[in-house]
């Protein structure tokens, strides 16, 4: 169990995120409240894809020109979508916590980590296509971009950070894993803010087939999670970014945070399969409600990994009932993934983003495809979004190899605190 | 092929890696670093030329090579060598 060397709260001061759904907050928050899934053109063969993405039209939009080096916003225009995609929410994060002419943190203070791994499996098989025959005219900047940590560098240049930074992996655990990592950097006092980025796991044709070929993946292209008519997942794409300070640090910059995130805890299953485990959901749920100081009764909300897997589903009900207990018909359950898809390494992130905006915008987003819950019991959000303030939620996240994560993130009432 | 044209294979292939460079800075007595290409950038541009001119040669030969006008003129013997 991780202890926390410092007692003080944790905060979400800057978000920033991209999906099928919405580019940016804005359009993300407005999409989340009316909850229809990306349709077309984004939703394509049953894949929930991030069409056409500019980014620089998307900085300018922001206002960001200015923040951006020439050298970082010329080499952006080449890079591959995921790492355009992290770009994109990670300045929009740094610009949504006032970091980019706020000189209260020192370059060397701030830490970084990319959520995600296997970022771009889609360019390395496009590149094997084009170049296979004739290798010597590859470009010699796969080098760079053939890492994962490649994301880490540019981020790194793009948000001036000089502290500590890496890349985390938890396949779709990854974002929550990031985001106890990053918990562990500020209460460490190894970092005094920190960007966490979930990043987007590009697939190539082989991985979607392979995921298709396992049965994980809806082969009708209908993401219904915790329905009784539930296949499988939908791939999205996306990423997300939160900035975490110190309550006392945003204190001190005038910040007003989103939330705190009061803690989380990731567990292993001692199973490499893909086979989800209701001991080790239920196990991980509770270690990150203890780590965070709360009882299962005081929570109100839980975003669900929820990727309509037949079995995952079932196992994270059978989790989250047993969790719960008695409490469990009165917390409100919704997932994200009806709306954006599985985004893989990202999700988790996104989740929390979704979650935090949520809690602020006092609503709870319908679970698109959600017609007859798979078990009596639950209190879903159905079709239409509903009006809501949860107070403590639950953020899910579970990953192929045992991975089983949960994050705490609690509202603030900024009347209260401010 | 011309060296003119060598030399327009080059310098489009710099913007293609330096997009937000004026064109006009793209001059013989430059090098390409000097215009703000890093090794991995040089390289690529370097490479895609090869590729346009159908040339294979090892990119360590065109490491003595010290301004565009020398690269043309390399490139533009290594054309005409064929």
């Amino acid at each position: 169990m991780p202890s926390a060397p410092c007692n003080e709260d944790v905060v979400v001061t800057g978000i920033g995120i991209t999906t099928a759904l919405g580019i940016g907050v804005d359009a993300f928050t407005r999409a989340l409240r009316l909850g229809d899934p990306a349709s077309p053109p984004s939703h394509s063969g049953g894949l929930l894809l991030i069409r056409d993405f500019n980014l620089l039209a998307f900085w300018n939009s922001l206002h960001l020109a200015k923040d951006v080096s020439p050298s970082v916003r010329q080499a952006a225009r080449r890079a591959p979508l995921s790492l355009q995609l992290s770009l994109a929410v990670a300045l929009e994060a740094w610009q949504n916590a006032g970091l980019f002419h706020d000189a209260f943190y020192a370059p060397e203070q701030a830490a970084l980590i990319v959520a995600g791994h296997n970022l771009n499996l889609r360019t390395s098989y496009e590149l094997a296509e084009k170049y296979c025959s004739r290798l010597d005219y590859l470009p010699a900047s796969h080098a760079l971009h053939f890492m994962d940590t490649d994301q880490v560098g540019f981020l790194s240049e793009a948000l001036g950070i000089r502290g500590e930074g890496f890349t985390v992996g938890g396949a779709s655990a990854s974002g929550n894993s990031g985001l106890i990592q990053g918990l562990r950097q500020i209460t460490c006092r190894n970092a005094q803010v920190c960007a966490v980025v979930g990043a987007m796991t590009d697939l190539s044709p082989l991985e979607i087939h392979s995921f298709t070929a396992a049965g994980a993946m809806a082969p009708d292209g209908v993401c219904r999670p915790f329905d009784r008519d539930r296949r499988g997942f939908v791939y999205g794409q996306g990423a997300a970014c939160l900035i975490l300070e110190t309550a006392a640090g945003a204190r001190s910059r005038c910040r007003k945070p989103l939330g705190i995130l009061r803690g989380g805890a990731q567990c292993l299953e001692a199973n490499r399969s893909a086979e989800p485990s209701p001991e080790g959901e239920a196990r991980a749920m509770r270690m990150a409600m203890t780590y965070a100081g709360v009882l299962p009764s005081e929570v109100d909300y839980v975003n669900t990994h929820g990727t309509a897997s037949v079995l995952g589903d079932q196992v994270e009900f059978d989790a989250l009932s047993n969790v719960f207990g008695d409490h469990f018909p009165n917390v409100w359950l919704n997932s994200t993934k009806a709306l954006t898809g599985h985004c893989l390494t990202a999700a988790g992130a996104l989740e929390a983003v979704a979650t935090l905006i949520q809690m602020n915008g006092g609503f709870l987003h319908p679970t698109a495809g959600l017609e007859n819950p798979l078990a009596a019991g639950g209190r879903f959000v159905g079709p239409t979004a509903i009006d809501a303030t949860p107070r403590i939620a639950l953020s899910n996240s579970f990953g192929f190899g045992g991975i089983n994560t949960s994050v705490v993130i609690e509202h603030i009432e900024h009347t209260e605190v401010f | 092929m011309t060296r003119a044209e060598v030399f327009a294979v080059v310098q489009n292939n710099i913007l293609e890696v330096l997009p937000d460079l004026d064109p006009a800075l793209i001059e013989e007595s430059k090098s390409m670093r000097d215009l703000g290409a890093n090794s991995i950038d040089r390289a690529d541009i370097i490479i895609e030329t090869m590729q346009q001119l159908t040339l294979t040669l090892k990119i360590s030969n065109f490491s003595g090579i010290s301004n565009i006008g020398g690269l043309v003129d390399f490139l533009f013997a290594q054309t005409n060598a064929r």
